[in-house]
């Protein structure tokens, strides 16, 4: 009786725990709940052949903890996010499964956008670029970081291009040869586009290349009469009219897209439409 | 010879059998099939990948326990019942009791194995059901990453085959063989680690007792074919060759090391 007694005082115990005990693992601190991550190549050998789930478990501890704090920032409650400590458990699981999907996606949402950690995510996503070789995301992310956070069109380039050989995608083509021509790389911009639109089979994509192929080279020609223009009168010319009327160039280049070619203050040449079609 | 060792192979797996672990192992498998799919729902973007990744590190976990379980347990055992003493009087060799102690074993493996792939079939197709990844479901290269799993518990039983035969109790066969599994599962990275950049740090008696001790240690690491059936990465024919053999010598040589040990033992 006194054993029965005994064990149903212990179960009513256990029942009274069980609410402020939940609590309490809900309330840890982050460092806690994060927990930390031992040094990847410990970790790699410790997994055995296990990493791929580590990996997994890895990233999912982050994810959690990343919805907790949206979860806190919904509800006005400022916690200081633990962003190193979600990086580096991010890095530590590129190394265990390079070719965890989730692991690049995540890091390009929550790392570019709200911390600005650009080249971090980079570093990231070129590892994952080199081991998912199918993948045209990750070259699109990098390229992406590049040009529209860093404004590097000329690391952007090379990216962009990686991206649309890997997919076929139109888009990535058209910001690939985009970048090289910012990047003044409008010679590598037409190699690119050149070997798109022999691979094309669909008329609508190949047009879309040939059409941006011929920007391209209205202003190569722009380009290279203005070299020689300045060459011989040692300043830019102030338009392109100037080029014509000097005989630089036959008539004014058209804009396939409908725009007018003209000089920035830097001497490059622009154009009124910035290579993109009026629904583009 | 055969129509003995036949027959002690049928007689073992029957005792197998009788002690239930099929029913463990089925149990594990009905479990994975509910809760692998769940699990693989957290992923944002592959839950193909992810429900495989968990399907076959599950299934190297089952065999791991299973081989732990029946190889550490084997010839110790049979000695302290007085099994062997009973077994040998009959015209039955020491090596003949031995070989089918380890076939008998290396059967009930790879039946689990053929079970674990059936669910790993179903939780796969599962999974895949509401978010089909961007790349195809290699089942073939899934049933090798387990037929790989299966070998490699035929070499980790060698091993404890091996200790077992020289043991009288159950520590020796169970700590040393899951220490050489743990130690062979990581002694590929140990190497490839020292050898880089690391290894320059290192003196050069530690680099090659390192070295020593990487060449001796079973290479687990070789049948390690998950990332390949995850992201459907191709398997050269190297890969598939080298295993194989390297697989058969070794057991091979675990096995000659246990006859010879076991040949030499009194029994009670």
């Amino acid at each position: 009786m006194q054993l029965r007694l005994l064990f149903i005082l212990f179960v009513a115990g256990y029942l009274f725990l069980l609410q402020p005990f939940s609590l309490y693992m809900q309330q840890r601190p982050v460092a806690v709940k994060l927990g930390y991550t031992p040094h990847p190549q410990i970790l790699k050998i410790s997994a055995a052949d296990h990493n791929l789930v580590v990996a997994e478990a890895m990233l999912l501890n982050v994810l959690f903890y990343y919805g907790t704090l949206i979860e806190n920032f919904q509800e006005n409650i400022i916690v200081r996010p633990e962003y190193l400590n979600m990086y580096q458990t991010l890095q530590a699981a590129s190394i265990l499964d390079p070719y965890n999907q989730d692991n690049y996606y995540f890091a390009q949402a929550a790392f570019t956008w709200e911390l600005g950690r650009v080249e971090e995510v980079n570093a990231l996503l070129k590892r994952g670029a080199e081991s998912r070789t199918w993948d045209p995301w990750l070259p699109f992310y990098i390229g992406f970081n590049y040009a529209y956070f860093l404004k590097d069109f000329q690391a952007a380039a090379p990216y962009m291009k990686m991206a649309a050989e890997r997919s076929g995608n139109p888009l990535f083509t058209r910001l690939a040869a985009r970048y090289f021509y910012e990047s003044e790389n409008t010679d590598l911009g037409l190699l690119f586009l050149n070997t798109m639109i022999d691979q094309a089979k669909d008329k609508t994509v190949k047009l879309t290349y040939t059409i941006r192929r011929d920007a391209l080279v209205a202003i190569k020609r722009i380009e290279s009469a203005a070299e020689k223009f300045k060459a011989e009168f040692g300043v830019m010319p102030e338009t392109i009219a100037v080029l014509v009327a000097k005989g630089y160039l036959d008539e004014a280049p058209v804009d396939p897209y409908g725009g007018e070619f003209y000089f920035d203050e830097a001497g490059r040449t622009r154009t009124t439409s910035k290579l993109a079609a009026p629904d583009m | 010879m055969y129509r003995s060792l036949f027959a002690l192979i049928a007689s073992n797996l029957r005792m197998i059998l009788r002690d239930r672990i099929l029913h463990g192992v089925a149990g594990v498998a009905l479990v994975m099939l509910f809760l692998v799919p769940a699990f693989s729902s957290f992923s944002m973007r592959q839950m193909q990948e992810v429900s495989v990744t968990l399907s076959l590190s599950t299934n190297s976990l089952m065999l791991l326990v299973v081989t732990l379980l029946l190889a550490t347990s084997s010839i110790w055992r049979d000695v302290e019942r007085r099994y062997t003493s009973s077994v040998l009087t009959l015209p039955i060799s020491r090596v003949t009791y031995l070989l089918a102690k380890y076939c008998s074993i290396a059967i009930f493996i790879a039946l689990c194995g053929i079970i674990l792939l059936v669910i790993t079939a179903l939780v796969v197709k599962i999974s895949t059901l509401q978010y089909p990844s961007d790349l195809p479901i290699a089942w073939g290269t899934i049933a090798l990453a387990i037929a790989a799993d299966v070998v490699k518990c035929y070499l980790l039983t060698g091993v404890a085959i091996l200790l077992s035969a020289v043991s009288t109790s159950f520590f020796l066969p169970f700590f040393g063989s899951l220490a050489i599994y743990l130690a062979g599962s990581a002694s590929q990275e140990v190497f490839e680690y020292v050898t880089g950049q690391f290894g320059k740090d290192l003196s050069e008696v530690s680099v090659t007792l390192i070295k020593g001790v990487y060449y001796l240690l079973p290479n687990f690491s070789a049948f390690n074919f998950k990332v390949h059936a995850v992201y459907v990465l191709p398997v050269t024919a190297e890969a598939l060759l080298f295993p194989a053999v390297y697989f058969l010598t070794y057991t091979s040589i675990l096995l000659g090391l246990a006859i010879w040990a076991f040949n030499r033992r009194e029994l009670p």
